[in-house]
């Protein structure tokens, strides 16, 4: 019974957080990038330089941006990340806990670039895409 | 020491706070920010001591039956764990920010569980973007050579040995370059490669090749050609009727080595062609090979299409594979044709499920038949005694 009632607050938990929309953010001087390019970031191609962060594993934010951004699903993804470890090409980027974190950790870098939920947004960091 | 470093992001982020006067925040919005800003930098500080060295593990458990014994991946009419199960561990640590050491230990049932280095090198990236590599490494001859051991990489049981099998070595010792040409949505990859390498008693030098493999993660298309010199003994185990045991009454039997085929500088090439889609929900990959040896030891073509579809932590897949030997009329000797002719075809139908976070579970049923007026392909069935066989697995696959 525990478990159904947690199936169903999970689902409307995912049901009240698709109507927020997932931004991807960079330091407030960060210029706009493409959808693609995003994609690429998060799947550890492109420019070598940029310093990306995730939300831990689980967060329904980073399921939200997966689906929109690299359309992978959280087991794909990590499917993806242990090819990319076990042939020495790449590890999965840093995580961080919560959307304050997300935001300190790249209004510090004028080279990162993380992802929150639209409604987390403030002065400290800049919307650069909106997937 | 210790007190400089604590106070080192402390004063880091009383530097970086005029950045934030800009935003009209309340004093105690302000001092949460900090106290946000002064953890993250202390994160950062230890991550950049222990980051350095991580460590990362698979592990595959299979259970393997077959309804006779042909052979097909080691299964038999009895129950078997060993054949399809392995365990894999791997350290990489980061020497500096371009340069990192990668050693991944292997331990395989179908190897008696001992302990192998399947890599081990030392990569480095240059500014222009080259990225070099020595020391053992994958030969990079097939889509899932990099990571064939990581079952959890992988939509299938295992890759189809059609396919996979037709090249005994899997590991050389050299160094490889590749280099990432990016495009505004998607990135070419050019790898080449030289070294050497041996299996079981025969020494595969020369080993050197290329392949590109061009990807928009959604679509993902490669080329590959490798090419070896061969040289050396093929030989093969072969149990001998011993008589009977007085003391026991029973037929004993000797295992004893057999020298099959003498290999003397044998030039070999390989051909390879795949490509695969991956929507998200639909799935699908195909790959062709072409083998060709001087001499004897066999030339042979194989292929294989899989089609996937995702439903939520589920993907059911088929696959259907084939493989045959090309050069049959070489082989005027009646022995060498009963161990080298082999053709046959595989159809597999399984399903994948996404259990846990980082478990795969896996069931799979493969039909292999086709064999023709051969073996099929397997040392264990040089006597044509099967003309097919049906494979069943159960497999977990663990990422850690």
């Amino acid at each position: 019974m525990k478990k159904i009632l947690s199936i169903l607050a999970l689902s409307v938990c995912s049901v009240m957080s698709a109507q927020a929309a997932v931004v991807v953010i960079g330091a407030p001087g960060a210029g706009d990038i493409s959808a693609s390019d995003a994609k690429k970031l998060f799947l550890g191609k492109g420019s070598k330089s940029a310093v990306v962060y995730e939300l831990d594993e689980g967060n329904a934010t980073r399921s939200e941006f997966h689906s929109a951004v690299t359309g992978k699903s959280d087991s794909q993804l990590k499917a993806f990340w242990s090819k990319q470890v076990f042939t020495g090409k790449g590890n999965p980027p840093a995580t961080v806990s919560s959307a304050s974190a997300m935001k300190s950790a790249v209004a510090s870098n004028p080279n990162a670039i993380g992802y929150i939920d639209e409604a987390d947004v403030d002065a400290s960091v800049k919307v650069i895409l909106k997937p | 020491m210790r007190f400089n470093l604590k106070a080192l992001p402390l004063a880091i982020s009383v530097a970086m706070l005029p950045a934030y006067a800009a935003a009209e925040d309340t004093s105690d919005e302000k001092i949460a920010k900090l106290e946000q800003q002064v953890q993250s930098l202390q994160t950062a500080q230890t991550e950049s001591l222990t980051e350095r060295f991580s460590f990362n593990g698979f592990m595959t458990g299979a259970y393997i039956s077959s309804d006779n014994n042909t052979g097909y991946a080691g299964a038999t009419t009895s129950a078997n764990f060993d054949d399809g199960s392995k365990f894999g561990l791997q350290g990489t640590f980061a020497i500096t920010d371009q340069t990192q050491a990668v050693m991944q230990l292997m331990m395989k049932g179908s190897n008696d569980w001992e302990v192998e280095a399947e890599w081990a090198y030392i990569s480095h990236r240059f500014e222009n973007g080259l990225q070099a590599r020595a020391g053992k490494l994958r030969v990079p001859l097939f889509m899932y050579s990099d990571y064939l051991d990581v079952g959890y990489a992988q939509p299938f049981v295992r890759p189809p040995s059609e396919v996979y099998d037709a090249v005994p070595f899997t590991s050389y010792t050299g160094a490889d370059a590749s280099y990432d040409i990016e495009f505004d949505d998607s990135t070419l990859t050019i790898q080449a490669f030289g070294g050497q390498s041996e299996d079981s008693g025969i020494d595969i030098g020369n080993v050197i090749g290329a392949n590109v493999n061009w990807t928009d993660l959604t679509w993902t298309l490669r080329a590959v050609y490798g090419q070896a010199t061969l040289d050396g003994t093929v030989t093969r185990q072969t149990a001998v009727d011993g008589g009977i045991d007085p003391s026991t009454g029973l037929p004993i039997s000797i295992d004893v080595t057999v020298d099959i085929l003498d290999i003397d500088d044998a030039k070999g090439t390989f051909v390879g062609l795949g490509g695969s889609y991956d929507n998200g929900s639909f799935l699908a990959i195909a790959e062709w090979t072409r083998l060709e040896i001087d001499e004897e030891y066999p030339d042979s073509d194989a292929g294989y299409l899989t089609l996937g579809y995702r439903i939520d932590a589920f993907t059911p897949y088929v696959t259907a594979s084939y493989f045959e030997t090309k050069d049959n009329d070489v082989r005027t000797n009646p022995v060498h044709a009963a161990i080298f002719n082999g053709e046959r075809t595989a159809y597999s139908a399984g399903v994948r499920w996404d259990a846990m976070d980082n478990l795969a579970l896996k069931f799979d049923v493969t039909h292999a038949t086709d064999f023709g007026d051969t073996s099929g392909g397997f040392d264990t069935n040089i006597g044509q005694e099967f003309d097919d066989t049906t494979v069943y697995t159960v497999q977990f696959d663990v990422v850690f």
